[in-house]
C-alpha cells in the first residue's frame, strides 16, 4: 500500500497542440494508469487547480487565454509544459503563428515533459515530481 | 513525372462549370489558392477519377462560388484571411482565422517572407453573429475548456435551455502549418505532415507519401499498398475506439466510457509494440511504410474482440443510453449534401460515401459503405460500431497478405521532383485532401484540407435546436480534431 502525501489538481490549456498530447493526457484517466489513485485529478476550472499543463507551442490566438488562465490559478502554482511543442522543441516552433513553446511565449515552466507526445507511464512519473517537490520551485509572483 | 492535367476555366464558367460537377454527384477534393491570382479546385467524380479546373484574374477579386456552393464558404474565407484575394459576392466575409492581432496587410501564404509578423496587443476575439431580441440570452464557451479537449470558441445564442444559434470562432490552433511546409525538401516533409493532427496522422502521412509517388510516376509494390492498408485501418480503429468512448462520457454513461477507455489503451500499447508508436507517428513516408509481424497482430486483434463484443452487446442493450441519443443533434440529408459533408457524420445521415471505395490503394479491399440512417447522435456511434468491426475484417485479411508478400526494391523520391498533383484518403474522420506543388524538389504550396474542416459548419448546423445541455454529446459524437482544420 502506498501512503499517498498531497493531492495535485491539474488543469490543462491547449495552445496549438496536434491532439496527440490530449489524447495521452486523457489516457491517465483509464484505468491502466488511474491518475486519482495518486491524489492526481484533472480539473475543471484553473481556480481548483495547482497546477496548469499546457501543450502546444503556443499560437498567438491563444497567448492570451493562455495568461489569463495562468492568473486565475491560485498560489502555490506550478506551470508544465507537455510534449515537445509545449517544451519548445517541437516541429512547429517556427511556424508563423507560433510562439515557439511555453517558456519563449510566457515564462518558464516549473516542469518539461518531453515526448511527441509522452507516454502516460512516464507523464504519470514526472507530474508526481511536482508532489515530491523534486522539481524547481516556482518563481513567485510579482 | 505526373501532374494532374489542370484545366483554365474563364471567370464567366467558374460558377456554371462547378455547379454542373456538384450536381453530377462529384465530391469537392479541394478549392486552393496560389500566389499570383490563382485558385485550382479539384473534384472527385463518381467513377474515381479526378478533375482540375483554375482561374486565374486580374485585380482584387475573384466570383464567389458561396452563394451557390455552400460547402466552399469557408474555403473562401480562409483565401481571403490568408493570400487577400475577396471572394465577390461571399454572403460572410468575416475573418475565419485572422484576429484583430493580425498586423494590416500580413497575408502569410500569398508572401515569400518567412518573418513572423509583429503582432497588435489586442485581443483575439472576432466580431459574434448573435441572435437579437427579447429572452435571448449569449453564451461564451471557450476557448479554453473544462475538460481535456482542443482549443475552441462556441458563442451560443439560447432562449432558456434551447439553443437558437451557434457561432464558431475555431482556429486558436492555427500555427501555420501550410506556410511551415513551403520550401521543405521531400525528405523534411514527413515530420510536419506526420505532426498536423494526432488523430489523423496515418492519412496524413498516407497522402503526402502518394502524393509524390503519383508525381515520380512510381507505383508502390503491392506489399506497401497493404502495409499502408494495415496502418489506416489501425488509425480508424484507434480514432473509433476514442469516439465511442468519448459519446458515452457525454451522457455520464461511466461503465461504457472506462471500458472503451481501456479498450484503446490495450489498442495503443499493441501498435506501440507493433509500429513503435502509440500513435502511429512516423510510419508512412514516399517509398515506405512500417511494418509490424502479422502474427502477432493478429493475435492482437483477437484479443481485442474478446473485450469488444460483450461491450458492444452492453451499449446496445442500454435503453436510457439509446434514449439520450436518438433524435439529438440532427443532420439532414440534404444539408449533409449540400455542405459536402464527409465521413461518418455524412454516412449517418444515409450519403453512401466512403473514399476508399474509389481510392487506388484499397482496389483489392471490398469496402462497403457503413450507412446510419436517422443523422442523430446515435446514428453517427451506431456507424462507428460497425465500421470498427469492418476495419478487423480487413486487417484481417491485409496481414494475412502480408505474410506472404516480399517486400519490393526500396525506392527514394528523385531529387529534383516537381508538378503539381492531388491526393486524397478516407482518414477516422473522412475525406481528407492534399494538394501538393512541387518544384526541383521542394514544395511550392501545400495545402491540406482535412475532413474535419468539411464537418464544422454542420455541426453549428445540429446543435441549432437542441438544449444547451446536449452540445457536448452533440460536439463529441462529431468528435472533430481541432488542429486538422486549424492547421
Amino acid at each position: 500500500m502506498h501512503r499517498q502525501a498531497k493531492s495535485l489538481q491539474l488543469r490543462h490549456l491547449d495552445a496549438g497542440s496536434c491532439n496527440g498530447c490530449e489524447q495521452e493526457l486523457t489516457a491517465l484517466t483509464s484505468r491502466y494508469y488511474d491518475m486519482q489513485q495518486f491524489g492526481l485529478d484533472l480539473v475543471a476550472s484553473p481556480r481548483h487547480a495547482d497546477a496548469l499543463v499546457v501543450t502546444g507551442p503556443v499560437t498567438d490566438t491563444m497567448k492570451e487565454p493562455l495568461r489569463k488562465t495562468w492568473n486565475a490559478v491560485p498560489r502555490p502554482k506550478r506551470l508544465v509544459a507537455f510534449g515537445d511543442c509545449a517544451a519548445g522543441c517541437g516541429v512547429f516552433q517556427e511556424a508563423y503563428a507560433s510562439h515557439g513553446g511555453v517558456a519563449a511565449a510566457f515564462e518558464a515552466p516549473d516542469l518539461v515533459i518531453p515526448g511527441c507526445p509522452p507516454q502516460p507511464a512516464d507523464v504519470l512519473k514526472q507530474i508526481r515530481r511536482l508532489q515530491t517537490g523534486d522539481e524547481k520551485p516556482s518563481a513567485p509572483n510579482p | 513525372m505526373k501532374s494532374i492535367a489542370v484545366e483554365t476555366i474563364e471567370s464567366d464558367q467558374w460558377l456554371t462549370r462547378n455547379e454542373l460537377l456538384k450536381q453530377a454527384g462529384a465530391q469537392l477534393l479541394a478549392l486552393t489558392a496560389f500566389r499570383g491570382n490563382r485558385l485550382e479546385i479539384h473534384w472527385l467524380l463518381p467513377d474515381g477519377n479526378v478533375t482540375a479546373g483554375a482561374l486565374n484574374w486580374n485585380g482584387s477579386g475573384f466570383p464567389s462560388l458561396s452563394p451557390y456552393l455552400p460547402e466552399v464558404a469557408w474555403d473562401e474565407r480562409e483565401i481571403h484571411d490568408l493570400f487577400g484575394y475577396v471572394p465577390k459576392g461571399h454572403p460572410d466575409l468575416r475573418p475565419l482565422i485572422r484576429t484583430p492581432r493580425w498586423p494590416a496587410g500580413f497575408y502569410p501564404l500569398n508572401d515569400d517572407s518567412r518573418l513572423r509578423p509583429i503582432w497588435v496587443d489586442m485581443e483575439p476575439d472576432n466580431p459574434a453573429k448573435t441572435v437579437e431580441g427579447d429572452g435571448v440570452t449569449i453564451m461564451k464557451v471557450g476557448p479554453t475548456h473544462a475538460g481535456v479537449i482542443e482549443s475552441g470558441h462556441f458563442v451560443f445564442s439560447i432562449m432558456g435551455e434551447n439553443i437558437l444559434h451557434l457561432d464558431l470562432h475555431l482556429f486558436q490552433n492555427h500555427r501555420g502549418v501550410e506556410k511551415s511546409l513551403e520550401g521543405l525538401s521531400t525528405e523534411e516533409v514527413p515530420p510536419l505532415v506526420t505532426r498536423i493532427c494526432g488523430a489523423d496522422t496515418v492519412s496524413h502521412q498516407t497522402n503526402w507519401a502518394m502524393a509524390v509517388e503519383q508525381l515520380a510516376g512510381h507505383q508502390a509494390p503491392e506489399t506497401r499498398c497493404w502495409e499502408r492498408i494495415v496502418l489506416l485501418e489501425s488509425e480508424r480503429v484507434l480514432s473509433h475506439l476514442n469516439d465511442l468512448a468519448q459519446i458515452p462520457a457525454g451522457v455520464g454513461f461511466q461503465v461504457a466510457h472506462q471500458r472503451a477507455l481501456a479498450m484503446k489503451e490495450q489498442w495503443q500499447r499493441g501498435l506501440l509494440t507493433l509500429f513503435g508508436h502509440r500513435l502511429l507517428f512516423d510510419t508512412v513516408r514516399p517509398g515506405w511504410s512500417a511494418k509490424g509481424d502479422s502474427d502477432s497482430f493478429l493475435a492482437l486483434v483477437r484479443a481485442m474482440m474478446r473485450d469488444w463484443h460483450p461491450w458492444r452487446s452492453m451499449v446496445e442493450g442500454h435503453h436510457g443510453f439509446h434514449d439520450r441519443m436518438n433524435g439529438v443533434g440532427l443532420v439532414r440529408r440534404d444539408d449533409a449534401e449540400r455542405f459536402g459533408a464527409v465521413g461518418v457524420a455524412a454516412r449517418a445521415t444515409g450519403l453512401a460515401f466512403d473514399a476508399r471505395t474509389l481510392m487506388p490503394l484499397y482496389q483489392n479491399v471490398s469496402v462497403k459503405p457503413v450507412t446510419g440512417g436517422a443523422g442523430d447522435v446515435a446514428a453517427r456511434f451506431k456507424v462507428r460500431l460497425q465500421e470498427v468491426e469492418d476495419s478487423w475484417r480487413i486487417l484481417q485479411a491485409a496481414l494475412d497478405h502480408l505474410r506472404e508478400a516480399s517486400d519490393g526494391p526500396p525506392w527514394t523520391p528523385p531529387q529534383d521532383l516537381a508538378g503539381e498533383t492531388v491526393s486524397y484518403s478516407e482518414s477516422p474522420h473522412g475525406l481528407n485532401v492534399h494538394v501538393v506543388a512541387l518544384e526541383e524538389g521542394r514544395i511550392r504550396r501545400y495545402h491540406v484540407r482535412p475532413a474535419t474542416f468539411r464537418n464544422w459548419p454542420l455541426v453549428a448546423l445540429a446543435t441549432a435546436g437542441n438544449a444547451v445541455g446536449d452540445f457536448p454529446l452533440i460536439n463529441k459524437s462529431f468528435e472533430l480534431c481541432y488542429s486538422c482544420s486549424d492547421r
